[in-house]
């Protein structure tokens, strides 16, 4: 089958409207904790928005690749196997976890991701908050190992869709700690919360779709701590709700620092967030180094140094 | 794009409205009262963990501060209730235009464009050389 017969993501958007009302009303009266400032909730809305938008733009072009890919599959996956929808769902949480960390990994993938991140809050709307540029830079190409081992498009399509709405009640913060089954198997508010957090320590962690066993098994897992409150945002935060710049920015950065420095394009394309040819940024990787307990305490330029 | 889509973009963009119109009417956003010396440099601290600071200076409408770490400024600007900083040479903040007691500092960053701080005079009067 090749056209999904539904489409979970469109089928939940009332159930988003009406949850997002849900958390504001409950935190106005004080009986759930939530944080909403009207200018980012616009700027998260308007960027999931544009996104469904550039979906449908670039919708035909990556259904079109899954196609040619699936119509030279090494296997004949049937849709109606239950065996098939398991399998699905493990290998497409497993595709996603891939995904999500070389969005954080590289920059060329981060450029796209870092949209989703740029909000200092934490709430069911920071859930909306989609890139718009995600099929320029290719990352719908990990999906098509799924189309080319056989599992039709359409089964694809409703996986990830299915994906993408048990990622949206994750993001709040009225609910602390699920039972610890759920905490040890299932991404849950608690584990999420650190993913977008700028704390040192929870910096690059918890890039889990549906399962945090993925976290748990490559050694991404960070547990919420008690005495490390999150605070949301990017380690460099926007000084801006200009909707074109929370789009755009990391894309302008990039090639900016290309143009300056040709001969390090490479390493400012595909080297991790924050890299620089001189040292005079800083990487998660250097920054949980410079926090980590014990590391001297200086600052960038004179960590150089040192 | 068909009509049907169109049709379900518009019902989105009207949603949006309702929802920013009940986050407004909600005001449950982050308290971030005007910023004082002592919570000026705990942020600063937390962004530039490890700096030391020669010289710090609050706006005076609590929305911004500015200050010297050797040869860098390291600035502080409010983003609606959370905050962004940024660093950028010294000799550009001096050479900031201060008007009508409005120093207008360029970030050079796409992601923060500049930082608008209110000042009793610029450069400061109580700057050592
Ligand atoms: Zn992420
Ligand atoms: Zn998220």
């Amino acid at each position: 089958m090749i056209k999904p017969p539904f489409d979970p993501v469109t089928l939940a958007t009332p159930f988003f409207i009406l949850t997002v009302i849900a958390e504001i009303v409950l935190a106005r009266f004080g009986w759930a904790k939530a944080r909403y400032e009207t200018k980012d909730t616009a700027a998260s809305l308007l960027m999931g928005l544009g996104s469904t938008v550039a979906g449908v733009l670039t919708g035909g072009a990556v259904a079109a690749a899954t196609l040619w890919v699936w119509s030279h599959r090494l296997f004949d996956i049937p849709m109606t196997a239950v065996w098939a929808w398991v399998a699905v769902f493990l290998l497409e949480d497993l595709t996603y976890y891939w995904f999500h960390r070389i969005s954080h990994e590289r920059r060329i993938w981060w450029v796209s991701h870092v949209n989703h991140h740029s909000s200092q809050h934490y709430n069911l709307s920071t859930a909306l908050r989609q890139t718009w540029t995600g099929a320029l830079n290719g990352s719908f190409a990990l999906w098509l190992i799924l189309a080319w081992l056989g599992f039709p498009p359409a089964m694809i399509a409703i996986q990830k869709g299915i994906s993408l709405v048990y990622q949206y009640w994750i993001h709040t913060e009225a609910i602390k700690k699920t039972p610890r089954w759920f905490e040890a198997v299932f991404n849950t508010p608690s584990h999420h919360r650190v993913h977008h957090a700028r704390n040192a320590v929870y910096l690059d962690r918890n890039y889990a779709g549906i399962l945090i066993v993925w976290d748990r098994l490559f050694g991404t897992f960070q547990a919420e701590l008690d005495e490390e409150p999150c605070r949301y945002g990017l380690v460099k935060n926007l000084a801006t709700f200009n909707l074109l710049r929370v789009a755009f920015h990391e894309w302008i950065a990039m090639a900016g620092d290309v143009v300056r420095h040709p001969r390090h394009a490479l390493g400012y394309v595909l080297g991790p967030p924050g890299w620089s040819h001189d040292g005079s940024r800083e990487t998660s990787t250097m920054i949980k180094a410079a926090a980590a307990p014990g590391a001297l305490k200086l600052a960038p330029a004179e960590r150089e140094a040192a | 794009m068909s009509p049907a889509f169109l049709l379900q973009l518009a019902g989105s963009a009207v949603a949006v409205g309702a929802l920013v119109a009940t986050a407004a009417w909600a005001k449950i956003a982050k308290p971030a009262p005007p910023l004082d010396d002592a919570r000026a440099r705990a942020l600063l601290a937390a962004e530039f963990p490890g700096r030391t600071l020669d010289g710090l200076w609050v706006a005076t409408d609590g929305v911004g501060a500015l200050a010297k770490s050797g040869g860098l400024a390291l600035v502080l600007c409010q983003v609606g209730d959370g905050w962004a900083a940024r660093q950028i040479p010294w000799a550009q903040a001096m050479a900031a235009s201060f008007r009508n007691g409005r120093l207008s500092v360029d970030l050079a960053d796409v992601a923060a464009p500049r930082a608008v701080l209110t000042f009793p005079a610029w450069p400061p009067t109580d700057l050592a050389a």
